[in-house]
């Protein structure tokens, strides 16, 4: 019997010992010598990415690492238990934070109160890059869940529906004084990850696993994550320099 | 407390688990352990040296943040890999290019000693990585963030598809996919020398 050759992809999959190629594929391939010949030549070349060459580091590489590292360890606290942290309570307190800050903000032209004297537009400014970017990071770590829990039903989504709700509120305090400020950017950017968390917080339990991967596919076609990180670096790095 | 490569499995798995309490003399266990893996993934990732060595750091920064949400459902040193790749990508990103060193030898290094290989290769072997190092510089710079990070994890750190995934925050199908791309791109970009040189 004459089987289709392989792909070139199958026989990627193959040099990989990955699964998803034919199950024939080891049995069509000790028959066609067509695709033996495609299977060598793809090993060679792979074989010669083996040859890019990496700069060797020292011996003392890891420690030299750790030397470098300790004066920023030094200004950290100890690591922190941000999963266990009710995403209500940080809402909470950024919520407070928030007022403070733009209540102060808007005093502080009217009647330049001695709370405002010590408070910069800058520093204002720093501190809602700050609030927006961890933010960021809660969302991201909220959807690197949702998008690795492949096996996860509308059940098995609840804990992930409350956190979305949570998320959604903290990120409506955040528009609010992102507006204030006139960064429509930010804010734009903010609407389109609110449509996803909103939805997120809207799976019903009757939902389907499909609805559940419907809305995984939909987080991966907009690379939401991959914005995510990007507008958080952005911000991580406009907060260094503020 | 033993640091390095003379750690045996059990001291690291100690020194995890009392990192994970705040640790810091244990964290050090680990980031000497992992710092020269990290920074291999790093390098390959951004074809530059110094922007490898800031990302190793920037990992082990972010690692001592998080290490209490590691699960152990990975390896410590995936884990690291992922938060490696995630940052790197980031870096990548934002600088929107991919810088590859010119090597000119140790010579460039204010340390004369301090990147010199362990073993000296054979004058046919360095001929062979130098054509191919060549070759591949330009092309893995000319693949996009994905393709070149879902190749990198694939190839040179022999993550199965589906962490690479997990580590991207994509499907195992888009990763998948991009590690396709990235090999047939790289193929064509090694054709000159596929031929003649093994």
């Amino acid at each position: 019997m004459k089987l289709q050759h392989l792909s070139e992809e199958d026989l990627i999959l193959l040099y990989y010992a990955e699964p998803g190629a034919p199950g024939d594929a080891k049995a069509h391939l000790a028959e066609c010598a067509e695709c033996r010949a495609a299977a060598a030549s793809l090993a060679k070349s792979l074989t010669l990415c083996n040859e890019l060459a990496v700069p060797e580091r020292s011996t003392e590489f890891g420690r030299d690492t750790w030397m470098r590292l300790v004066p920023a360890l030094a200004l950290e606290p100890e690591p922190k238990r941000t999963w266990r942290v009710p995403v209500w309570l940080t809402a909470t307190a950024l919520a407070i934070l928030l007022a403070a800050v733009f209540l102060a903000g808007r005093f502080s032209r009217r009647m330049a109160t001695p709370v405002m004297a010590g408070l910069s537009d800058r520093a204002r400014e720093r501190i809602l890059a700050i609030a927006v970017a961890d933010h960021l990071d809660r969302v991201q770590n909220l959807l690197t869940e949702i998008a690795d829990d492949q096996g996860a039903d509308a059940q098995g989504f609840a804990d992930n529906r409350a956190r979305a709700e949570d998320l959604v509120e903290e990120e409506r305090l955040m528009r609010q004084s992102l507006v204030a400020r006139g960064d429509t950017r930010t804010t734009n950017f903010l609407d389109e990850v609110e449509t996803v968390l909103t939805e997120a917080s809207h799976t019903p339990d009757s939902a389907s696993t499909d609805q559940v991967r419907d809305l995984r596919d939909r987080i991966e076609a907009g690379s939401l994550q991959f914005k995510v990180r990007v507008v958080e670096s952005n911000l991580r790095n406009k907060e260094q320099k503020l | 407390m033993k640091y390095g490569d003379d750690v045996s499995p059990p001291e690291l798995a100690d020194a995890l688990d009392q990192a994970r309490r705040g640790d810091r003399d244990a964290f050090r266990v680990l980031v000497e352990r992992h710092a020269t893996a990290v920074f291999r993934l790093a390098y390959r990732m951004t074809g530059n040296e110094t922007d490898a060595e800031d990302m190793v750091q920037e990992t082990f920064l972010r690692a001592w943040r998080e290490i209490r949400r590691f699960d152990g459902r990975a390896s410590f040193g995936t884990w690291l890999h992922r938060i490696c790749a995630n940052r790197t990508v980031d870096f990548l990103r934002a600088r929107n290019r991919w810088q590859p060193t010119i090597s000119t030898g140790p010579d460039q290094e204010h340390d004369p000693f301090r990147n010199m290989p362990s073993e000296l290769p054979s004058p046919e072997r360095s001929a062979r990585s130098a054509q191919a190092t060549a070759l591949l510089e330009p092309a893995l710079a000319a693949l996009s963030e994905i393709e070149r990070t879902a190749f990198v994890l694939r190839h040179y750190e022999g993550l199965p598809i589906d962490e690479v995934a997990g580590a991207l925050g994509v499907q195992p199908g888009a990763a998948r996919h991009s590690i396709f791309r990235a090999v047939r791109k790289l193929r064509r970009a090694l054709e000159p020398i596929g031929s003649t040189i093994l």
